[in-house]
């Protein structure tokens, strides 16, 4: 008979974390993930047999003659910079998709309510959704830039490890907007909705982004303010992206932050997400 | 795990209120319910009666909104808890991505099995509830009835104190009943609790040594099945010529009288069978027998419900 051991809340998220990983691999989106990343993968291995520095003079229009043409790290390290926005966004937007109905899923009737009969609490419960989501998304994203980086490299004999720097920039956004997606998922109980929320805060991010023009436009100043405080509160996927591409590009990234100001706001809103949990009957 | 109770409440309640119109339905009000360690319990109520959200309670899927709950003397919202506890929820769904075994393990995993004491315990109780062949198959191919096997499994899987089963053979094929009803008592010996809720009256009936019935929210009755169900009345079997017994046939107010000479009348209590017999004894009848008759559960259930018993008129607190 049982003795009333509590399980470890690292046993429990174990647990949680390895069933997150069974239902994504079950509904096809571990493999869709990954197989769309080993297409992406592959149409690069095809772009091997382009002249990457013949075909960025005619892309570029890079004068023989400059100085340019004969500065190849510059041209692959600018090429490296737009291929890592390229696979930001990719990423981020796939992996939003991907994970919109991890976590309704366990709210499902019938489901959670067998869940929250064991001994776990609930942020526990949604915490162990949420780390199992993010490692997925991470190991996603891991292969496919990690990829990229080796076959770019191997074509140019150029090793940019900057390049990486997409990996942790692209999980941090990726997570924050995971926040989102798992407090909008909790609220409405709807993947459509969570998506919908999720890709809205993109577009507000990339608008909020162009706050110097913005300021300049807006004539009283309580809007000014307003505009500045909006777009510190809001993540910043805009600027986070562009972050990656100066960074890799050896220009002046300021990304801290950026950085703590979006990971502050994705801990507030899972933290609301979890009060929300906390206090809903199923 | 300390507590002379598997599971107390004190007025325990729960309010659904509607954020658009502010409208309130009190799903379940003051319930005060006091299980015993070691007996097999049943609850009864008809649909909404407010079973399956106290059961909720229980188990912290819905906050109360008054009250306490508490499983062996432990506040039920702490989730240590629900350790000891193994739950077989109604219109379960279970995921359907994972195989038999892979189900047991990930909710023996969260119950706080270690991985060996798993590996052990999954082949053993997929072979109690007759599902070792379907181990590896995943629960999307599984009958109705095999899922409900399983999920009793998932109950059972860390060999709980308290195991709480909300209608566990509803939908399920009269073998399959069987197969559970087997399982169950198989339990019999261990000293688990088991809180049966269900609708299904003969099978609280035959499993359970007390029940506890809930009408609109309020616990109507609580006692001991046999208690309750005995010493409802006495059948009394008379035999005389018509023409005799024509002035008890007035007397006793049953309106007709029998062409051939024998009848039964049914009574209520010591009392009136005695008077009965007086009367019909004084004309001259002959009685033949006299059967105390037993009311089923239904009938207890069905006055209960419709108001004919009140709590008031019995014991507030099973002992025993």
């Amino acid at each position: 008979m049982s003795e009333g051991r509590a399980p470890s809340t690292a046993s429990l998220l174990a647990a949680l974390i390895a069933d997150t990983f069974q239902e994504a691999r079950a509904r096809w989106l571990f493999w869709g993930l990954f197989g769309l990343s080993t297409l992406l993968i592959a149409f690069f291995l095809f772009i091997l047999k382009i002249d990457v520095v013949q075909g960025a003079v005619s892309l570029l229009g890079i004068d023989r003659t400059s100085h340019h043409y004969y500065s190849l790290e510059r041209v692959v390290r600018f090429a490296y910079s737009k291929v890592a926005m390229f696979l930001y966004v990719w990423e981020t937007f796939l992996a939003i998709f991907a994970s919109a109905g991890l976590t309704p899923s366990i709210l499902e009737p019938g489901r959670v309510g067998l869940l929250l009969s064991k001994p776990v609490s609930r942020p526990v419960l949604l915490m162990g959704r949420f780390i199992g989501n993010t490692l997925i998304i991470t190991a996603n994203v891991t292969y496919l830039i990690c990829s990229i980086w080796i076959i770019v490299g191997l074509k140019t004999k150029l090793w940019y490890p900057e390049f990486l720097i997409t990996i942790p920039i692209t999980v941090l956004v990726f997570a924050v907007l995971l926040c989102v997606v798992v407090l909008i998922g909790i609220a409405f109980e709807s993947a459509s909705v969570a998506v919908m929320v999720t890709f809205a805060i993109i577009l507000m991010s990339a608008v909020l982004a162009q706050r110097d023009l913005f300021v300049k436009l807006l004539d009283a100043e309580w809007a000014r303010q307003l505009w500045l405080a909006l777009y510190w509160i809001f993540p910043k996927v805009w600027d986070l992206g562009r972050t990656i591409s100066d960074f890799i590009a050896n220009r002046q990234a300021e990304w801290f932050r950026a950085a703590w100001t979006s990971a502050l706001f994705g801990v507030a809103v899972l933290g609301a997400a979890i009060q929300v949990f906390r206090k809903r009957d199923y | 795990m300390s507590g002379a109770f598997a599971i107390e409440t004190e007025g325990l309640e729960k309010i659904y209120r509607s954020r658009l119109r502010g409208r309130e339905i009190r799903a379940v009000s003051n319930l005060t319910l006091h299980v015993p360690v070691g007996v097999k319990f049943g609850l009864l109520g008809a649909n909404g009666a407010g079973k399956t959200t106290f059961v909720k309670m229980l188990l912290s899927a819905v906050q109360p909104s008054a009250g306490t709950a508490r499983l062996f003397g432990r506040d039920a919202r702490i989730p240590a808890a629900r350790q000891p506890v193994g739950y077989l929820p109604e219109n379960h769904r279970f995921p359907t991505y994972l195989t038999g075994k892979g189900m047991l393990d990930f909710y023996a995993a969260l119950s706080g099995m270690e991985a060996a004491e798993r590996r052990k315990r999954i082949p053993e109780l997929l072979n109690t509830v007759g599902l070792d062949g379907w181990s590896d198959v995943r629960i999307k191919k599984y009958s109705k009835g095999m899922l409900q096997r399983l999920g009793l499994a998932q109950a059972l899987i860390h060999s709980p104190k308290l195991l709480i089963l909300d209608e566990p053979t509803d939908g399920v094929d009269p073998l399959g009943r069987r197969h559970i009803r087997d399982v169950l008592n198989s339990l019999l010996d261990t000293g688990v609790t088991i809180f049966l809720n269900s609708h299904l009256l003969s099978e609280v009936e035959a499993f359970c040594e007390y029940v506890a019935i809930i009408n609109k929210g309020q616990l109507a009755k609580e006692g001991r099945i046999r208690d309750m169900v005995a010493g409802r009345g006495y059948k009394l079997t008379a035999h005389g010529q018509p023409e005799q017994l024509k002035p008890a046939i007035a007397e006793l107010g049953m309106g007709s009288i029998p062409e051939i000479g024998r009848f039964e009348l049914q009574v209520t209590n010591r009392d009136e069978l005695n008077h009965a017999i007086d009367i019909l004894r004084q004309c001259g009848a002959l009685i033949e027998s006299v059967t105390p008759t037993v009311s089923t559960l239904e009938d207890v259930f069905i006055r209960t419900t419709e108001g004919q018993e009140s709590q008031t008129s019995l014991p507030e607190q099973v002992t025993v």
